[in-house]
């Protein structure tokens, strides 16, 4: 039986922890990013930073550890080990021989600016192009938006109707969440199926990730685009930006962002362009994926204005599943884990049963990702009653779900054919003592012991024969 | 860690009294009305960048009236807020600059537009701060739902106390402390006794600063925390609180004092009819004439 692979959605954290310290470095020197990355930061880190901002010297780590109290030692400790592991602080030698922290400089100087200014500009703005006589309104652009990641998800599920350069393609199978035999289209992985149940912050943080990790083999500079992806997610919705002084890489970046729907352009050799909603929740979605059991409301609360179809199921206690929508593509994820039972112009009917859920699950779905799908897209009437969803569906759900796991699998390797009761018991003590006894049977002289622990095993076994 | 529906909105009112802020630029050059504003921008911009749902609000408070100087009239949320926006072009958080824009120029036409009028050296403090709550009050009504909202409002206070608006205060600081909306006060100049009474009640910190220069650091330092991460640092313990109140014949403040047995209304001095509720309290003169004569009569 393969085990099931969980989709793993990162959060910016992990992901710029991963990074060379060369990189993070050059990172802080825009001032999008040091906000973005300042953001991400737990809430008492954040105060940290604050309290540094305006201080020139270091402070003794004595003194930093008395900012808090002793109860909360343990939220320090990981500040302290989040701020030196992103190198926002540095480790000073002070003068009395004491240690000290001190921010980074650069991360200091870009902080300062992004948020009292000071500095140079971000990027050029569309005012110097003069006014656009195509000039969008909000609302086309989330319609465009909202269009273009649609097509994305539509060619997941496989719609006929929908096409995508051949690039993206690409990245969808090198992201795992497509596959494709030679010469055939490619069709949808159980990591896909997961992926399509996300919100669509997290779907886009997901993707994003993936594209990063494949920006270096294109000849990409992570730093350049990285930076250009925060600094979008901090531009104001509606407003055009200019292309002026982008570098060629940057361009393709930008076409590349065209195609997901996070800007707008209106023609391929626009000198302007504006970022759409998508881009601008893009540093929003980050944190709500991490926390997506306890409060998954929150991502609905980012994903809301987006899109325009969020909100639209209602789950009963028999349970129905009411979704009022027309799109094909959400009555296509319903249909993921449900039964479809009548379909009318704005309203499809859907029971959630046994086998419904447990074929979504041999799919690689989880219980917890079908609850937050129909957490995140409740209907504005369902998310007044708390909770949200009728814990008799939610409870039944994770049931079915453990029906399949009844079965736990531990690698092992088995000693069996003892000629006596006595070398069984040996054995079988040394490999006790030894902590690596996954299972035995007295009355057939069969034990079973973990891989690690086998060539010690072994060894001990070996040197016991020549004893006797 | 707070999530991401909760939205934390704080209101900073500032105390504008233009004549205390005249005496204080005679006093200390260096410390004036636009490094004040400066630090709140400061204190503003850091609660705005945060967290994408944190949200701001600054009221200026005058001798007479208050006045919202972010956000303004024209200030119509942070989605198209693109159209009139004139960002400076340092490097700066758009919305961030857009906000402090806004705020220069409210205050540039409070300060230039208001006349003082006859001798009142107070700041209508009491009146900032209803409007402060109405604020709240509005922004959690238009909430959508399965959001939630916390608001703290940070008053940082120049001039003096004024035990003419003691009834209005504490009625405001009640309403506030029902809401569960903290009141945190950052004195520039002389210990106030209704801030202090005001933090104390509703869970606020209470400081005076000890160096008005350093105002913008003392604001990060101990008042960008919000409560959440308040319970996790230490901060300056709570001040001792003066706790007079009022009496409500002349204003003044009182430790001991007359009170109303019928609407607990407090009095400096006796008075037979309660000024009120118009009780009419039938109290005996004082009972030592009674004995005396007695002893008078067993006397002769």
């Amino acid at each position: 039986m393969k085990l099931r692979v969980q989709l793993q959605c990162k959060n910016l954290h992990e992901y710029l922890r991963e990074l060379s310290p060369e990189i993070l470095d050059r990172l802080y020197n825009h001032p999008a990013t040091c906000l973005a990355v300042y953001r991400e930061l737990p809430s008492l880190a954040k105060n940290y930073v604050m309290r540094m901002l305006f201080l020139d010297q270091p402070l003794p780590q004595a003194a930093v550890a008395l900012w808090v109290k002793k109860d909360s030692q343990s939220d320090h400790d990981e500040c302290v080990s989040v701020l030196t592991g992103l190198r926002l602080w540095h480790s000073q030698q002070l003068q009395g021989g004491l240690q000290g922290y001190i921010l980074n400089p650069v991360f200091k100087e870009n902080l300062r600016i992004a948020l009292l200014g000071g500095g140079k500009a971000w990027a050029d703005e569309g005012a110097t192009l003069g006014p656009d006589r195509h000039a969008r309104d909000i609302e086309s652009l989330d319609r465009y938006a909202m269009e273009r990641w649609e097509v994305i998800l539509h060619f997941m599920v496989g719609s006929p109707s929908a096409a995508v350069s051949q690039d993206l393609a690409q990245l969808l199978v090198q992201a795992g969440l497509m596959k494709s035999e030679a010469g055939e289209a490619p069709y949808i992985t159980s990591a896909g199926f997961q992926f399509l149940l996300l919100d669509t912050a997290s779907q886009l943080w997901y993707f994003t990730l993936q594209y990063l990790k494949t920006a270096q083999s294109r000849g990409m500079d992570l730093v350049e685009i990285l930076s250009f992806l925060f600094q979008l997610s901090f531009s104001t919705l509606g407003r055009d930006y200019s292309v002026e002084g982008m570098s060629e890489s940057l361009l393709t970046f930008l076409q590349h962002l065209r195609e997901f729907g996070l800007v707008f352009q209106r023609k391929r050799k626009s000198r302007r362009y504006y970022p759409t909603r998508l881009a601008i929740t893009l540093a929003a979605g980050v944190t709500s994926t991490s926390s997506s059991s306890s409060s998954s409301s929150s991502s609905s609360f980012a994903s809301a204005p987006s899109t325009g179809d969020t909100g639209f199921i209602v789950v009963e206690t028999n349970y129905r599943i009411y979704a009022y929508t027309n799109s094909e593509l959400q009555i296509a994820l319903v249909a993921l884990f449900s039964e479809m039972l009548y379909r009318f112009p704005n309203v499809v009917v859907a029971q959630v049963t046994r086998e419904s859920v447990q074929q979504a699950i041999a799919n690689g779905i989880t219980a917890q990702q079908i609850i937050h799908f129909l957490r995140t897209r409740a209907h504005p009437v369902m998310l007044k009653q708390t909770p949200v969803l009728p814990p008799t569906i939610t409870d039944q759900i994770r049931l079915w779900e453990l029906e399949r796991d009844r079965l736990q699998f531990t690698e092992g390797v088995l000693y069996n054919q003892f000629l006596s009761q006595a070398d069984f018991e040996v054995l079988r003590d040394r490999a006790q003592g030894l902590g690596c006894l996954v299972w035995q049977d007295v009355a057939h002289r069969v034990i079973v012991v973990t891989p690690q622990g086998h060539s010690e095993v072994k060894r001990f076994w070996k040197q016991q024969k020549t004893h006797t | 860690m707070a999530s991401e529906d909760e939205i934390n909105l704080l209101v900073i009112v500032v105390d504008v009294n233009p004549i205390w802020w005249g005496k204080q630029v005679q006093r200390e050059p260096e410390f004036t009305l636009s490094k004040c504003v400066d630090a709140v921008m400061v204190m503003g911009n850091s609660h705005m960048a945060m967290t994408r749902t944190n949200k701001l609000a600054v009221i200026a408070s005058h001798c007479t009236d208050s006045y919202f100087l972010f956000p303004g009239k024209s200030w119509s949320g942070g989605d198209n807020g693109g159209e009139d926006a004139s960002s400076s072009g340092d490097g700066k958080y758009e919305l961030l600059s857009v906000a402090n824009n806004l705020i220069a120029e409210e205050i540039r036409n409070v300060m230039s537009k208001t006349e003082v009028r006859g001798n009142s050296t107070e700041t209508l403090l009491a009146g900032s701060l209803a409007k402060a709550l109405c604020y709240i009050h509005r922004i959690s009504k238009e909430l959508e739902a399965g959001q939630e909202i916390k608001s703290r409002i940070l008053v940082i206070k120049a001039a003096e106390d004024c035990a003419l608006q003691y009834m209005n205060f504490m009625n405001v600081i009640f309403a506030a402390q029902k809401q569960n909306i903290l009141i945190d006060a950052c004195v520039l100049d002389s210990d106030s006794g209704l801030l202090q009474q005001a933090c104390d009640i509703t869970g606020g910190l209470y400081l005076k600063i000890p160096q008005k220069l350093a105002l913008a650091q003392y604001l990060l330092w101990v008042f960008l925390p919000d409560s959440e991460q308040r319970s996790q640092l230490i901060l300056p313990p709570p001040a001792h609180v003066d706790y007079r109140a009022a009496c409500f014949c002349h204003r003044n403040l009182i430790e001991i004092g007359y009170v109303c047995s019928v609407c607990l209304s407090i009095f400096c001095n006796f008075s037979p009819i309660c000024t009120t509720c118009e009780t009419a309290f039938k109290i005996q003169l004082p009972q030592m004439v009674k004995p005396k004569k007695k002893k008078l009569k067993q006397a002769t």
